[in-house]
């Protein structure tokens, strides 16, 4: 005998579907109607007619299904969806409006050209973001390179030691990610006024490193407080040293939500922009010493391309917006990607 | 003095050790010895400390940070918590088998038996016979030989802990401690890892917790029943032949507990 496979605690009859049916377009009907014929603006016509007109459709549905519990089910699922509808809509018009305008600036010779000779009215044809990609590149990796050793010896220190000092350590970790990006850079900047230190890349790198390192080490700790304290008990329990226990059997297990913890310090920070505007300054050519001198970055590109009232300029900016926009999800994309390889792992686990 | 090289089973005994988490008392003065080549149990209700009382046998118990200890452990008559002895060295000698089985799930089953000589810093001459001979040991080798190379987690929960047993065995301890090795598995892996241990008591000393008395009787030489009363530390009750502790018990308080009476 063969039984389908079926979802029987899915199933509505074809009147419900009618009446949902309903339901859901007649007020969106009258919305329209009221904007479209009665020349109401959308705003109105979205809080004032639409809104009050489909809460109480909604409610009396609910009401007649299954009286009081009816009716609060069916408020509870229509605010759920109009809000997330909402701030779904307002994230994709952000991203859509960067996409749009940026894709105009787009073309092969704006990401690897510098800016040399462009000046705020030059046409889109010259010129290009290549000297602040580069920037970006240089000045998040000398972050990293301090950042993430640091931040992941944090995240040990913070779970594989019994020092009583590892609550203040949390305490200041956790305050440091609540810093303000624009105080950081001001404190690099201060430093920098006191040694008479020169604008460079590596002052931007230094005003960044206190953004990535709370993040790195947070992640991180998270991803190594998951690792089963069995494992460890295990591997001392075969003769293990601390040492080669941690890096032989916690870290390899916890390797995963270190390489997504590197992946979220690096979002964080390769679009900051206030500390960059205050160390590194801005630079229309190429500078691949980030030791001397000022340094474009994506983020400052941006900024002070953004100011011009001229629409080349501005062109520009949302040009260089995407890139960045491109770059970011790049590496959260990695992060994602990564992230299900361990979720993998554990389903493999659970057959 | 810690070194030997050559598998042998030890004598392990303990002299009035007692035990504290903080400034609570969990054990008083237990004074066992478990002869080489014999199987012992440890059994009693739950939170009577035997579990504790095992961890004390390779220095596991000094890992808890509230942990405290009087007395002394003695591995053929060298005390293991002397100041002049590794714990490292004692874990090595004295393997571990847990309630749960735990193969480190970054690595292979191979990789999983060959862990404890990598981990403890010692040559592998060998391998494949050692994998092969340490699988075979812990009757899991005609399972897993053809995938040798698969991740443990791939095995189920019963093969996890005889892998885990088979990684104990690559070591060559002399005395092997269980706890509680098949409460998380089914009787046919429960009955596998039993015969297992009788095999194995030929060539190093065991010492295993259970709550199962059927267990103790089938696979033990010698059985101590642990009891902590209410707010007071635990004791060894009664300690003997296993048969005689099971038929004959001299406390009626083993009486009680062996025939179901409480705990």
């Amino acid at each position: 005998m063969t039984s389908m496979n079926r979802k029987p605690w899915a199933q509505s009859s074809f009147n419900f579907k009618v009446q949902l049916a309903l339901v859901s377009t007649i007020p969106v009907a009258i919305g329209a109607l009221f904007v479209i014929l009665g020349g109401f603006d959308f705003s109105i016509g979205l809080i004032g007619v639409f809104l009050p007109i489909q809460v109480i459709v909604v409610g009396v549905f609910g009401w007649l299904k299954a009286k009081k519990r009816g009716l609060g089910d069916a408020l509870l699922i229509f605010f759920t969806i109009f809000f997330s509808t909402l701030v779904l809509v307002l994230l994709l018009s952000v991203l859509g409006s960067v996409i749009f305008e940026g894709f105009k600036a787009l073309t092969p010779h704006f990401i690897y050209e510098n800016n040399r000779y462009v000046g705020t009215t030059t046409s889109l044809e010259y010129g290009g973001v290549g000297h602040a990609i580069l920037g970006t590149i240089l000045i998040v990796l000398l972050t990293t390179v301090a950042a993430v050793p640091l931040g992941i010896a944090m995240a040990v220190y913070l779970t594989q030691s019994q020092s009583k000092m590892r609550g203040v350590v949390r305490t200041v970790t956790q305050s440091l990610a609540g810093l303000p990006s624009v105080v950081a850079g001001l404190f690099i900047l201060a430093v920098m006024q006191f040694t008479h230190l020169e604008r460079s890349g590596l002052t931007g790198a230094l005003a960044l490193f206190p953004l990535m390192l709370p993040t790195v080490a947070r992640v991180a700790e998270e991803s190594l407080r998951l690792v089963p304290a069995d494992l460890r008990m295990a591997a001392l329990a075969l003769g293990a040293p601390n040492h080669k226990a941690f890096f032989q059997v916690i870290l390899p297990a916890a390797k995963s939500g270190i390489l997504t913890a590197l992946l979220l310090g690096l979002a964080r920070i390769v679009g900051e922009t206030a500390p960059l505007i205050l160390t590194t300054n801005m630079n229309n050519t190429t500078n691949l010493n980030p030791f001397i001198g000022p340094m474009a970055s994506l983020p400052t590109y941006v900024y002070n391309f953004l100011g011009s009232s001229y629409s080349s300029s501005q062109q520009r900016a949302w040009g260089a917006a995407l890139v960045l926009l491109i770059f970011v999800g790049i590496l959260f994309g990695a992060a994602r990607i990564l992230g299900r390889k361990k979720s993998l792992k554990t389903s493999k686990k659970a057959k | 003095m810690m070194n030997s090289t050559t598998a042998s089973a030890s004598t392990l005994s303990t002299e009035d050790i007692s035990v504290w988490f903080g400034e609570r008392q969990v054990l008083q003065d237990i004074n066992l010895v478990f002869p080489a080549n014999q199987v012992t149990a440890l059994i009693g209700p739950s939170g009577c400390g035997k579990s504790t009382f095992l961890r004390t046998l390779n220095r596991m118990h000094e890992l808890i940070p509230s942990a405290g200890l009087a007395g002394r452990v003695l591995l053929d008559g060298q005390d293991i918590y002397d100041s002049s002895v590794d714990a490292v060295d004692v874990r090595i000698k004295v393997g571990m088998v847990f309630q749960k089985p735990n193969p480190f799930p970054t690595m292979s089953i191979r990789e999983n038996i060959l862990s404890g000589l990598k981990l403890s810093g010692r040559k592998i001459t060998d391998a494949d016979d050692l994998v092969e001979t340490s699988l075979r040991r812990a009757s899991i080798w005609n399972e897993v030989k053809d995938r040798l190379g698969d991740q443990a987690l791939s095995l189920s929960g019963g093969q996890q802990q005889r892998l885990c047993i088979a990684r104990s065995l690559a070591m060559n301890p002399e005395v092997l401690l269980m706890d509680e090795p098949c409460s998380a598995l089914d009787p046919g892996s429960t009955r596998r890892i039993e015969e297992t241990i009788q095999e194995l008591s030929a060539s190093m000393t065991i010492v295993i917790v259970t709550h199962n008395m059927q267990q103790a009787q089938r696979v033990s030489d010698q059985t101590a029943f642990f009891l902590a009363d209410e707010n007071t530390p635990g004791v060894v009750v009664e300690f003997g032949r296993t048969e005689d502790l099971f038929n004959t018990p001299i406390d009626p308080r083993t009486n009680d507990y062996v025939n179901g009476h409480f705990g």
